[in-house]
């Protein structure tokens, strides 16, 4: 029997069905990975598990029996212990005291130093986890010793059932292998682990069964063996079906605008998230990058706007190399761009939306020659804008944070084509869209590609990148494909995406 | 009307504030027994009961106006400059060591050459929180606060020591020449020309922050930095202008006040300007207009307060505790208001 099921569980954010009727069992001694896209509804499937969220509807059964979790802590002292993509240790606390916050019996006022610090011990060599709890401070430990530390402290009410939600993103290639071999241990000791990733290849490393979901459903749960990487990745990423528009005659002999040659770029761990990165965009052409997220996509994003400068390879605009990797570089050049995240780099949500029209270098300093800034030439830019994108507001002068998503997305896209670039880069252009919003951008976008502006689209949205593009390559392991062109072979972008060819 | 609306919903939040700290503050009165309303009544009498009061009214706001303004700029820019006291206490400190002698110049421009120094006084000793922010990533709210102390120390020690009056009777610095104090606005009357330049420091920020580059950049930076950057503007250095041009406001207020009304610097010189700056900037909500405003409500406060105590027997410390009050208000008031849209979950 399960330890752990979910039945017909069901949560709902605003307009966003995250999970939709989910059934799933997780089995004592098995090593379960739940697979899907960043939005697929993994990570609110087990914050509904560790007690974090609650489910609308449905129930969470614990060994048969329904359990309805107030708190994180309530669902670890029932065994449920979950580690975090983004650590929830106190640096400035010791390995030791650390733990007592997830120890229970651990109340009172006096803090026993000793009897903790051998509590502690007992429970790593419990679990066997190698940890020497000693009293140096959290903040002086590797990453891999503060993650081990994680899995500790989500194993100290019992640890009948561990979730690790993508463990790996933080890790050296070497310390996960530690990690895998960690989990099969405890795996050995007859624990439930739910392991969740983006990864196929950890997957197959690692799981014993996956459940891949898509859109908050689940899709399949199978066996490791029973399902190739391949196989894998088109369930994860959904059917691949024809574009449904008919595909624009992109113009094949325009200019070249954008040449991309071998990028290479080390992110902070050491690794390599670039190696030798290289493409072509003509003038009026929209070249897309598919990939599952995590990929070396926002490196990439990066690089190309000037945040980042790659250890290896340049950039041209237009036969023009960037001598220099900075925004204002990257905006002269020409290049526009719409940021993956609109409210964290693309707006400045309490000032208006008039003032929101000119964060982009090339506005700005139109309006602003001599430092002087013109705003009643800006206010008529602004007007014009909003006109021409049909962007419902109340007043130029109101906060851009009181327009809804969609309408702030036209912004972005109304202010990085004023100036007319000759290259835009969008990272994940319609994603958090309804569909009037994100049909909008889409045709937008399209609209300036046929203006001769060459367009880089890069999204986790595979349904985006085959509608849209009219050539595309996949980004996998840093790493990207030769361009396909359509018709787009399903098999091979499928293989593609599963990183298993190059 | 539409801009008056708006201008309404801005200031609303103040409202609110002072409506409550004045609620608050009531009831401290009338727990310790005194009557809220005669309180009140004697607040506003001594303030705005004659011509000399109004004067009076007119002299403390001046330091508090340009303090205001200090704190309004760097808010903006997202630099938490808590050192405006510090700074203010260099300008006052350049304005006194420089204003001993008239120098080469004629009395006017050596007035306007002292008071320069005294800005770029303040500002240097922003700078140095500036620099430790953008070189070794310290928070700007840490060291400009510990810099306050290295500013009260320091300006103590000089006053005993090396800048102490000749004569060395007491621990302050030699009154200013002659020239060099500003001109007084009406005969009688102590209100100075100072006033007229804090004015004009307001329209002159109005003008930067909202009608040039350089200003939009720094507001930018304060909204949201990661969008300021990928817009290509350099947010470093228009942190650094904010937290210079901060300091600079401080250290003419410091420099002002010496040369219009103490002409010396002597321990406890500022009764704590630049920490009531920052209430006065709140309540104005960064905006130099409304810094002028409530400037001139806390200039009130403080003139009035003195009357308060005498016809009412509420100690004036009831001005500090209305200050509290209205900070911790607004700042309860904005994390209800500025509501961040959520980020859609991490699914």
């Amino acid at each position: 029997m399960a330890v752990l099921s979910v039945r017909g569980v069901s949560k709902r954010f605003g307009a966003l069905q995250a999970l939709a009727a989910v059934d799933l069992d997780f089995h004592a001694g098995e090593i379960h990975a739940v697979l899907g896209e960043n939005g697929a509804g993994k990570s609110t499937l087990m914050h509904v598990l560790a007690g974090m969220l609650r489910p609308d509807g449905g129930t969470v059964l614990l060994d048969g029996h329904p359990v309805g979790f107030a708190s994180p802590g309530a669902a670890r002292a029932a065994g449920i212990g979950m580690v975090h993509q983004h650590f929830t240790l106190i640096e400035a606390l010791t390995v030791a005291e650390n733990l007592v916050l997830s120890l229970p019996g651990q109340t009172g006022w006096r803090f026993d130093r000793d009897a903790t610090t051998a509590e502690a011990q007992a429970l790593a060599a419990h679990v066997g986890l190698a940890l020497s709890p000693g009293n140096q401070p959290v903040h002086t430990l590797p990453v891999g010793a503060r993650q081990r530390l994680e899995i500790l402290k989500a194993l100290a009410g019992g640890g009948r059932v561990l979730i690790l939600d993508e463990p790996t993103a933080v890790l050296t290639p070497a310390e996960v292998q530690h990690l895998f071999g960690m989990l099969r241990e405890l795996r050995a000791q007859g624990r439930a682990i739910i392991f969740i990733t983006h990864k196929l290849r950890e997957v197959r490393a690692v799981a014993d069964r996956v459940t891949i979901m898509r859109r908050g459903r689940v899709i399949t749960t199978v066996g490791v063996d029973e399902i190739s990487e391949r196989g894998m990745a088109e369930q994860m990423v959904g059917e691949v079906l024809p574009p449904t528009r008919q595909t624009r005659h992109a113009p094949a002999d325009t200019a070249e605008a954008l040449s991309v040659d071998g990028i290479g770029v080390t992110d902070a761990r050491g690794v390599a998230a670039l190696t030798d990165v290289g493409f072509r965009v003509r003038a009026g052409e929209i070249f897309g990058i598919a990939g599952v997220d995590g990929n070396g996509q926002r490196e990439l994003f990066e690089v190309l706007v000037g945040l980042r400068a790659p250890h290896a390879g340049h950039v041209s605009v237009g036969g023009r190399t960037l001598s220099t990797f900075s925004p204002r570089a990257a905006h002269h050049a020409g290049i526009g761009h719409i940021p993956p995240d609109r409210h964290r780099e693309g707006l400045a949500l309490t000032l208006s939306v008039a003032e929101n029209f000119l964060l982009n270098r090339r506005v700005l300093d139109r309006f602003g020659r001599g430092g002087i800034l013109q705003t009643a030439a800006a206010r008529q830019l602004a007007a014009r804008l909003t006109e021409q994108y049909a962007i419902q507001l109340a007043s130029l002068d109101t906060p851009v944070q009181s327009l809804s998503g969609g309408n702030q997305q036209r912004v972005i896209v109304a202010r990085e084509l004023a100036e007319r670039p000759r290259v835009l880069v969008t990272v994940n252009p319609t994603r958090g869209l309804d569909v009037h919003a994100a049909r909008a951008v889409a045709d937008a976008l399209v609209a300036v590609a046929e203006g001769g502006c060459a367009i880089v689209l890069i999204s986790t949205d595979l349904d985006e990148v085959l509608e849209l593009a009219d050539r595309l390559s996949v980004l996998a392991r840093g790493r990207l494909s030769e361009p396909l062109e359509p018709p787009i072979d399903a098999e091979r972008l499928g293989l593609l995406m599963a990183g298993a060819a190059g | 009307m539409k801009r008056l609306l708006a201008l309404a919903a801005q200031a609303l939040p103040s409202v609110i504030a002072l409506a409550g700290a004045l609620v608050v503050s009531g009831l401290i009165v009338w727990v310790s027994g005194h009557s809220p309303w005669l309180a009140l009544s004697a607040v506003v009498e001594g303030a705005f009961g004659s011509a000399d009061s109004l004067s009076e009214v007119c002299v403390k706001t001046c330091p508090l106006l340009l303090c205001g303004l200090a704190v309004a700029v760097s808010f903006r820019a997202g630099v938490w400059n808590i050192g405006v006291e510090g700074q203010l206490l260099l300008g006052a400190l350049a304005m006194a060591a420089l204003g001993r002698q008239v120098g080469p110049l004629p009395a006017a421009g050596a007035l306007a050459f002292d008071l320069g120094a005294a800005a770029l006084a303040g500002a240097a000793w922003a700078g140095i929180a500036a620099v430790l922010k953008l070189r070794r990533n310290v928070s700007e709210v840490i060291s400009t606060i510990m810099l306050n102390f290295v500013a009260l120390l320091f300006i103590s020690y000089l006053v005993q020591g090396p800048l102490m009056e000749t004569g060395g009777r007491y621990p302050q610095t030699d009154a200013l020449a002659d020239g060099l104090m500003l001109p007084r606005l009406f005969a009688g009357h102590r209100v100075h020309l100072g006033l007229v330049v804090a004015v004009l420091a307001a329209a002159a920020l109005q003008f930067v922050l909202f009608r040039t580059v350089a200003g939009f950049e720094m507001r930018a930076a304060g909204a949201n930095p990661q969008a300021a950057r990928l817009a290509g503007i350099n947010v470093d250095r228009r942190l650094l202008l904010a937290l210079m041009l901060s300091g600079a406001l401080a250290g003419l207020a410091g420099g002002i006040e010496v040369s219009g009304v103490t002409r010396r610097l002597y321990e406890r010189f500022s009764p704590g300007w630049g920490f009531t700056g920052i209430a006065v900037g709140l309540l104005g909500r960064l905006s130099p207009a409304g810094v002028v405003v409530a400037a001139l409500f806390f200039g009130a406060l403080d003139a009035g307060s003195n009357a308060m105590q005498r016809v009412a027997g509420v100690s004036s410390v009831l001005v500090s505790v209305i200050q509290a009050t209205v900070i911790l208000f607004l700042v309860t008031l904005e994390r209800a208001r500025w509501f961040q849209p959520q980020a859609g979950p991490e699914a």
